[in-house]
């Protein structure tokens, strides 16, 4: 097993860390504070070539495979604070851009594809509902067809990316006699008549990634937004969602290993009773223990990676993935704030807004019990 | 009549990530390497004379064994045009590199030379201005601004000195040194870093440039300098004020 | 006459300047005679203060034709004088003068240089140089072949000459402004004129950095605790980058090198390239909100905190005398 990268990956990720480094390391306290969006922050990725690293050359992308992607997203969660802009980059790689891709018809793609890969289009999806969550193909959102044009009625809740959007991957039911089998995708763009996103939803963390409920009232989409077919849409959201459950949390091992250098920095210059911090065991142990944490999401999110681009079906390794990351992630920004102790308790010190970030990572794209749920049913229980 | 600027040629050097350098001890692993920052100023100000149409053919140039490819086509990757590597992997210095250079000049004919003022790995600052005095031509060093004149048979160059910044005309062709503060350089995107990998690298012998050098400086050890004596931390002005009299009677 | 160095002074067309002086030791340790070359316009003056440190003569290239030190003419001139002499050594300080001239006559003898020299020592019964490289996080000592070689040597790492030998001959060197290169002018030239001391050669120095937010912050800040302690003012490149202070305050890697008895650095962080700047100076205080900054590890006196609250403070209680 060779766990060197090729010449070719080395290039592209000292060219990401670099990107990172330099474009990307901005203040981010008062931005978390105002829930502001980094729109700017978005283009400069979308240039630099982050939201298009899946999508074949053709279409704008840069046809990478997922392991140097995943590497990728980790380089840029080690430099980048904004764990909010992160999570919306995220949202739209696996929500939007991945659907097109499998599913999109070549006028879909053509049209939507390059500015979603530039940073120039903003792209989400719209699946949860009020009352369907864990259990998302009970949506009661319906899509009636009118002629050429499908009529959307209902609401969705949890919108990432849904004030700022240019198009949105709405799940919707065409027949709800048929159950889950009625589910279908459907592309809507901003400004469509009917569809408003501009119920904002405040959060606890990823405050800078924009997040809205947002409402059906007769929205009239075109056929030729259907994006797959009639009642394939539960299989698309499937595959969408085990893509996002093995990256999205690529750039908190990135975030982990910011956190854990910045707690042993901390742990050295601290001096208490007359000797640094880090020659505690107490502290000490925290410490490893958080950097046992950081490699073995590490090497779990390679070893997704390397799977899903050798392989189709990644349903177990991609629920691990999650399901690992997510605890690494909030253990390590707990121990972080527990480390640094009262500093740890002040926004000035940026330890307190990793743990607001690191908590959604076990609710969203499926919650921890519903990873556990997976894995079960997998492993042949 | 000098011709106006058609070709710009921009050596430039890999060095040790300085940023990645620092290491906890400052001693600098070198595991990586990029283009020294301050010929990527260089470079991108070659790339900002040819957007404005003052130039028409920007051509890198790096002295190396293959490993520094990498910084070529990250300078590929930048916008410059071509790129020539000089296959030499001993350990040069700013005279013998100087010398080559010329060779180079004589080979490429470009209407005007722009180089970092220093690398940030030996720190010697002496690249450029020996290559002026060897080609006999104007040099402005320590750029930071820059603009032609007279239909680019003239650069008009503000320099960085101790006493501030200072003026300058030179004639063309000429070599120019740069600064820090001449532009910030444009990062590299990945879509450009693929593209960058079709674009030819010529690769050349000092034999086959025509060039023969020694250098004449050998290291013969390095060290790290000596450690400061642990600080201490003070807890207030007055403590401060009372140690900086008493304790370290420098006030 | 001959010399085997050859030291090339620097002057602000008014005095010479004293630091660029401090080459005549790194001669005398190189050993031999020497000789100290003047370059401009109405030099009389200038020569006969630096007659009596002990060398062979003073050699003056005066000329209208050099009234600016354009590196081109300079050069030239330099390495016209240093043949003529039979010198084998081009000795100067380094500064931005003898950086932007010595390299292009050294091209113009054939000669290698070395570039801001600390120590002359001996090893392996030859001649060995210690310079600095990598933002002089490390220390390299090297030699060099040939026969003549031009060195810059750091100011401070040098002993001022004693000024009490008998005076030497002072020589004008004969100058065909006509053949001399003419392709660079001078246009404009900063002459900013402060009662405070030079950096380089100030006792004490106060550096800013960015967090100073503004120039009138930066000025009433770093300037009010320069004034109460008669020290000159430095910045680090972030700070000359956004506009808190000109070019001529940086310090660092490639700015300024000082070496001051105290220097007091206000929100400085200390990155390595600023560091280099500084790592000499006797004392270092360093005042900075973040206690996690590199700089706390070099300060001599360390104190965390807003610097918008203690330098005032600070001010206050070192006026109070």
């Amino acid at each position: 097993m060779d766990f060197a990268w090729s010449d070719q990956q080395r290039e592209l990720l000292d060219a990401v860390s670099r990107f990172a480094r330099e474009q990307l390391d901005y203040e981010v306290i008062e931005n978390d504070r105002q829930a502001i969006f980094n729109h700017e922050a978005w283009k400069k990725c979308g240039e630099f070539g982050i939201q298009g690293l899946l999508v074949p050359a053709e279409y704008g992308g840069l046809g990478q495979d997922p392991l140097t992607t995943v590497a990728v997203l980790e380089r840029l969660g080690y430099a980048c604070k904004d764990n909010g802009l992160l999570f919306s980059i995220n949202a739209h790689m696996w929500t939007a851009v991945t659907p097109l891709v499998y599913n999109g018809t070549e006028a879909q793609k053509k049209k939507f594809l390059p500015g979603l890969c530039n940073g120039d289009l903003i792209g989400g999806n719209a699946m949860s509902e009020p009352n369907s969550g864990s259990d998302a193909f009970s949506l009661g959102t319906t899509a009636t067809k009118q002629g050429d044009k499908y009529v959307l009625n209902g609401s969705k809740i949890f919108v990432t990316n849904g004030p700022v959007a240019d198009v949105l991957v709405v799940f919707a039911n065409v027949d709800k006699a048929r159950g889950q089998d009625g589910i279908t995708a459907f592309l809507v763009e901003k400004g469509m008549a009917g569809f408003d996103p501009s119920h904002k939803i405040e959060k606890m963390g990823v405050r800078t990634s924009p997040m809205a409920e947002v409402f059906f009232e007769n929205c009239e989409v075109p056929a030729e937004n259907l994006l797959g077919k009639e009642g394939g849409g539960a299989f698309l959201f499937t595959r969408s969602m085990t893509w996002e459950r093995g990256c999205i949390l690529a750039s908190a091992v990135g975030a982990m290993q910011r956190l854990l250098e910045k707690c042993i920095r901390y742990a050295n210059e601290r001096k208490q009773g007359g000797q640094s911090i880090g020659k505690y065991q107490l502290v000490a142990s925290k410490i490893v223990d958080m950097k046992l944490r950081v490699e073995s999401a590490r090497h779990m999110l390679y070893h997704y990676g390397w799977v899903a681009g050798h392989r189709k079906a990644v349903y177990l390794e991609a629920a691990m993935t999650k399901l690992h990351l997510a605890d690494a992630w909030m253990k390590c920004a707990e121990d972080a704030i527990q480390i640094h102790g009262g500093y740890g308790y002040m926004t000035e010190y940026e330890v307190e807004r990793e743990l607001r970030d690191a908590i959604g990572a076990k609710l969203y794209s499926g919650t921890s019990e519903i990873q556990r749920n997976i894995i079960a049913s997998l492993i042949g229980l | 009549m000098t011709q106006p600027v058609t070709k710009i040629l921009v050596p430039f050097k890999s060095v040790p990530d300085p940023y990645e350098a620092a290491g906890p001890d400052g001693s600098g692993s070198g595991a990586k390497s990029v283009i020294n920052p301050f010929d990527e100023i260089a470079i991108e100000e070659a790339l900002r004379i040819r957007e404005r149409g003052e130039a028409s053919e920007i051509v890198g140039l790096t002295i190396g064994a293959p490993a520094v490819d990498e910084q070529i086509r990250a300078a590929l990757a930048m916008g410059v045009d071509r790129a020539i590597r000089i296959d030499d992997a001993r350990a040069l210095d700013p005279y013998a590199v100087a010398r080559i250079l010329r060779a180079a000049v004589e080979k490429e004919s470009p209407q005007f030379v722009i180089i970092g003022k220093q690398a940030v790995d030996d720190d010697s600052n002496q690249v450029g201005q020996m290559l002026a005095g060897l080609l006999g031509w104007p040099q402005a060093t320590f750029v930071s601004k820059l603009e032609f004149l007279d239909n680019r048979t003239r650069a008009r160059c503000a320099r960085e000195t101790d006493a501030g910044l200072e003026v300058i005309e030179i004639n063309l062709p000429a070599v120019i040194t740069s600064d820090l503060r001449l532009n910030e350089p444009r990062y590299v995107s990945l879509p450009a870093l693929m593209k960058a990998r079709k674009k030819p690298i010529e690769v050349l012998t000092c034999e086959q440039l025509g060039v023969k050098v020694d250098p004449l400086t050998t290291t013969i050890a390095t060290a790290r300098p000596a450690k400061r004596a642990a600080g201490t931390r003070v807890e207030s002005v007055e403590e401060l004020v009372i140690k900086l009299k008493q304790e370290a009677k420098v006030v | 006459m001959t010399a085997k160095t050859l030291i090339l002074l620097e002057h602000d067309r008014r005095q010479v300047k004293r630091p660029s002086l401090h080459a005549i030791d790194a001669a005398r340790q190189l050993g031999g005679d020497f000789a100290l070359l003047l370059l401009g316009e109405g030099l009389e003056e200038m020569a006969k203060s630096v007659a009596t440190c002990g060398a062979s003569a003073v050699l003056m290239a005066d000329d209208a034709a050099l009234a600016e030190p354009l590196a081109d003419r300079y050069a030239t001139v330099i390495a016209d004088a240093f043949r003529k002499i039979e010198a084998t050594t081009l000795l100067g300080t380094s500064s931005t003068f003898s950086k932007d001239v010595l390299p292009r006559a050294a091209a113009l003898l054939d000669a290698p240089m070395l570039t801001d020299v600390l120590a002359i020592e001996e090893q392996n019964g030859a001649i060995a140089y210690r310079r600095p490289i990598n933002a002089g996080s490390m220390l390299a000592t090297v030699q060099l072949a040939g026969q003549r070689r031009v060195l810059s040597v750091r100011a401070s790492a040098f002993e001022a000459p004693s000024a009490d030998a008998p005076a030497c001959p002072i020589e004008s060197l004969p100058i065909d402004a006509t053949s001399l290169p003419n392709g660079m002018q001078l246009v404009s030239r900063e002459e900013r004129i402060s009662d405070r001391p030079d950096l380089i050669e100030a006792r004490v120095v106060i550096g800013g950095g960015r967090p100073l937010k503004d120039k009138e912050t930066f000025d009433r800040l770093v300037g009010g605790l320069a004034d109460v302690l008669g020290a000159a003012i430095g910045a680090t490149r972030a700070a000359v980058d956004t506009g808190l202070a000109p070019n001529d305050y940086q310090i660092g890697q490639t700015g300024k090198v000082i070496a001051p008895e105290l220097y007091i650095a206000l929100g400085i962080s200390g990155a390595i390239q600023h560091l280099a700047g500084i790592k000499d100076s006797r004392v270092i205080v360093a005042i900075n909100k973040d206690p996690d900054a590199p700089i706390f590890q070099m300060a001599t006196y360390g104190l965390v905190g807003d610097l918008h609250q203690i330098v005032p403070q600070l001010i206050e209680a070192l006026g109070r005398e």
